[in-house]
């Protein structure tokens, strides 16, 4: 568990983080939002204290990080950044035995975790684990430089707009995969993005900052239902409201009893491809399939509609 | 339908070296003969300056690779023709000297004159542009180098040119040219060396503290800017007086003129590469690598050693390369202030109108400079580990 208290970061006169609390559960992603400039990746760096706050301390699992020195705190936290930062002159398998080197591992240990973080990230060890990373594709070095950050088994994660240099499909995929690899670890993430389509999909929470506050802390669908301020009920995108909620939701959500002709929808969908399915097949009501493709009821286009607003 | 005609094709820069070829052949002295060491000599043809079966051979062989310069497309077919012209013309010149030499004359001097330097040039181009276009990696160029110096051994010590004034001129000097050198080597290398030992650092800190930086760089670009005649005679004085003063400092050697002014000269020259490179070399680190670095938990210490260092060094290493070809060249002009060297023949040929002596020292040098040159180009290209 990360609880950040009353952190503050001032340049001078100027305030870039401002009295900003939260708590982070074990496990979960929380997703840090905001403008530019906003000072989403100052409060990030102050986590592992690339950056000393002027005020205010930050606790992971209880104990206070400014009584861990410096190094040995960053070997204990992933840290992943836009550009990645591999070191050009290391192959991919140096580059991820960076911290397990720092760290003292033996050899044959080293080889074995870079081997299985190789894999987990389904780059084929033969034929990656030698090249330099300027012969990879950005997408490659990516997966690299989470692999790298999370070589040393660290039980959080930092990432600042990890996907930031991707393509859209490239950037959905490695969205997946995180998210896949998350759930596998149970490692506890915070992430900073833009992108709040990226923020609904990963985030467990989502903190909205605006010009170096905290505005709102809170879970994806209840930022859509109760924004604590305009700027974020504007951030949020008032037309994408309801699209988003219903992306927040499964079939399950919305699962009527009774039975419906056509294709059957996977109950595990979420409602707003459910929605875009009745949509497309022009019709107002379709089957509903468990896993096994067993009908377990019927989905239909008001049910869905009710699920995409806030209950009265 | 387009006519399939077989065009000679020809190649202009290989035009212009057959062009030289011919200059050099046919209207140029291939080498001078002189009665004694310093009185001027008159020029003599290939033809005259060989046994007519030499002379025809030679002259057979040069005129094919003027042919191959021009019209021959293959870089290794030019390479060959190149090498066969300076294995032919090196062994020929040392033959001639001893072919117009009267016999038991030990006064009169034979030198390769502008026909011979003009073939040497025309063949050199050739083998420098046909080694460009093979592309060779460090290691290709590496052995290259190995086998033209090779080469040169070899002809040097058959005695092939034993008969050569320039020959003469060493064989009255071995030792000294041996000492001279050594001197002339502990002089480049020497304050290179110690360039290294302090620019490093001081690049380092430049690189840290920007408040350093322009004092450093300026201080430095004004050292670059003294004459070393002029450096020679700044630094006369305040050493000079440390001789007088410091007894350790005159036990050491170090005195007003000599060996010690010259040695600080060259390393005060020497800083700016070093430390400019040291800089830049620090500085082209890119930014998120340096962060991710901080951010895994590398100390300052390690940062420096693992990554920055290892980053900058091919940048640094083209500092030092500047460094050692330029020391090389100008370690020469040490022997104006007694400081020895290679310069010591330079300066006492001109003194005595022996252009064999200034020889003796000038091509060593810039054999060595043009040598360490090539060494150092592969050892930086080697060291670009995982550069695009
Ligand atoms: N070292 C520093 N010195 C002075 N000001 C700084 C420093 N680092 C950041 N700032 C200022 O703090 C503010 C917040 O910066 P920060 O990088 O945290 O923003 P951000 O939310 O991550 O923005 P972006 O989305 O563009 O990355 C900016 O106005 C920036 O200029
Ligand atoms: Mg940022």
């Amino acid at each position: 568990m990360i609880e950040i208290e009353h952190l503050s970061k001032r340049y001078g006169d100027n305030i870039v983080v401002d009295d900003v609390s939260f708590t982070i559960g074990e496990g979960e992603i929380a997703v840090v939002v905001g403008t530019s400039g906003a000072g989403k990746s100052t409060l990030l760096r102050m986590i592992n204290r690339l950056v000393a706050p002027s005020a205010g301390r930050v606790l992971i699992d209880g104990q206070d990080t400014t009584t861990i020195p410096e190094d040995e705190l960053r070997h204990r936290i992933g840290y992943v950044i836009q550009g990645y930062g591999l070191f050009p002159h290391r192959t991919v398998a140096e580059n991820i035995a960076t911290v397990p080197r720092l760290l003292g591992w033996d050899k044959k240990r080293i080889a074995t975790r870079v081997e299985e973080l190789l894999d987990l990230f389904q780059l084929d060890p033969g034929e990656f684990a030698r090249k330099f990373p300027h012969q990879l594709s950005g997408g490659q070095q990516q997966r690299v430089g989470v692999a790298r950050a999370l070589a040393a088994k660290p039980a959080l994660l930092l990432m600042d707009e990890p996907f930031g240099s991707l393509d859209p499909v490239i950037r959905g995929k490695a969205q997946d995969d995180l998210l896949a690899i998350q759930r596998r670890l149970g490692t506890t993430i915070v992430l900073v993005t833009h992108d709040m389509n990226e923020a609904f999909h990963l985030g467990d929470r989502i903190a909205v900052m605006d010009q170096a506050r905290l505005l709102q802390y809170a879970k994806p669908a209840d930022l859509l239902t109760h924004p604590a301020e305009a700027f974020v009920e504007q951030l949020v995108g008032t037309a994408e409201r309801p699209f988003r909620l219903l992306s927040l939701m499964t079939v399950q959500d919305a699962m009527e009893p009774g039975h419906a002709d056509g294709e059957p929808i996977t109950v595990s969908a979420t409602l707003r491809d459910a929605l875009a399915q009745l949509i497309w097949r022009g019709r107002p009501v379709l089957p509903v399939a468990d896993a096994s493709g067993a009908p377990i009821g019927r989905i239909s286009v008001d049910g869905i509609l009710k699920h995409g607003r806030p209950l009265a | 339908m387009p006519t399939l005609r077989p065009t000679l094709h020809l190649d202009r820069l290989g035009s212009v070296i057959a062009g030289l070829i011919a200059l050099a052949l046919f209207a140029s002295p291939f080498v001078t003969y002189r009665a004694n060491r310093i009185v001027s000599g008159e020029g003599r043809l290939l033809v005259d300056a060989l046994p007519p079966a030499g002379a025809l051979v030679t002259i057979a062989v040069v005129l094919g690779v003027a042919l191959c310069a021009a019209l021959a497309r293959k870089p290794l077919v030019r390479l060959a023709a190149a090498s066969l012209g300076l294995c032919v013309i090196f062994p020929a010149v040392g033959f001639s000297a001893g072919f117009v030499t009267p016999a038991g004359n030990t006064f009169a001097r034979v030198s390769p004159a502008i026909g011979f330097w003009l073939l040497a040039l025309a063949f050199a181009l050739l083998a420098t542009d046909a080694l460009t276009r093979l592309r060779l990696g460090p290691w290709g160029r590496l052995a290259a180098l190995s086998i033209a110096a090779g080469a040169l051994a070899l002809l040097l010590l058959s005695g092939a040119w034993n008969d050569l004034s320039l020959m003469k001129e060493y064989a009255n000097r071995a030792e000294s040219f041996w000492r001279e050198a050594r001197q002339h080597l502990w002089l480049a290398l020497g304050s290179m060396g110690a360039a290294c030992l302090v620019g490093l650092p001081l690049g380092l800190a430049s690189h840290r503290v920007p408040a350093l930086r322009n004092a450093i760089l300026q201080g430095l670009g004004i050292v670059q800017t003294i004459p070393s005649i002029a450096l020679f005679g700044i630094l006369i004085a305040p050493l000079g007086y440390l001789a007088a003063n410091v007894p350790l400092a005159a036990a050491l050697g170090i005195r007003g003129i000599g060996a010690a002014p010259a040695f600080i000269a060259l390393f005060l020259y020497s800083l700016l590469p070093v430390v400019a490179n040291t800089m830049a070399g620090l500085s082209q680190v890119p930014a998120d690598v340096i962060e991710a670095a901080r951010g895994m938990g590398l100390s300052p210490r390690q940062r420096l050693a693992q990554i920055e260092l290892p980053l900058a060094f091919p940048v640094i290493l083209a500092g030092i390369r500047i460094v050692l070809v330029q020391n090389l060249g100008l370690a020469t002009i040490a022997a104006l202030i007694g400081g020895g060297g290679f310069g010591t023949f330079v300066f006492q040929g001109i003194g005595q109108t022996a252009i064999d002596l200034v020889l003796l020292g000038a091509i060593p040098t810039v054999a060595l400079s043009f040598a360490a040159a090539i060494i150092l180009d592969a050892i930086i290209d080697l060291t670009r580990r995982g550069a695009a």
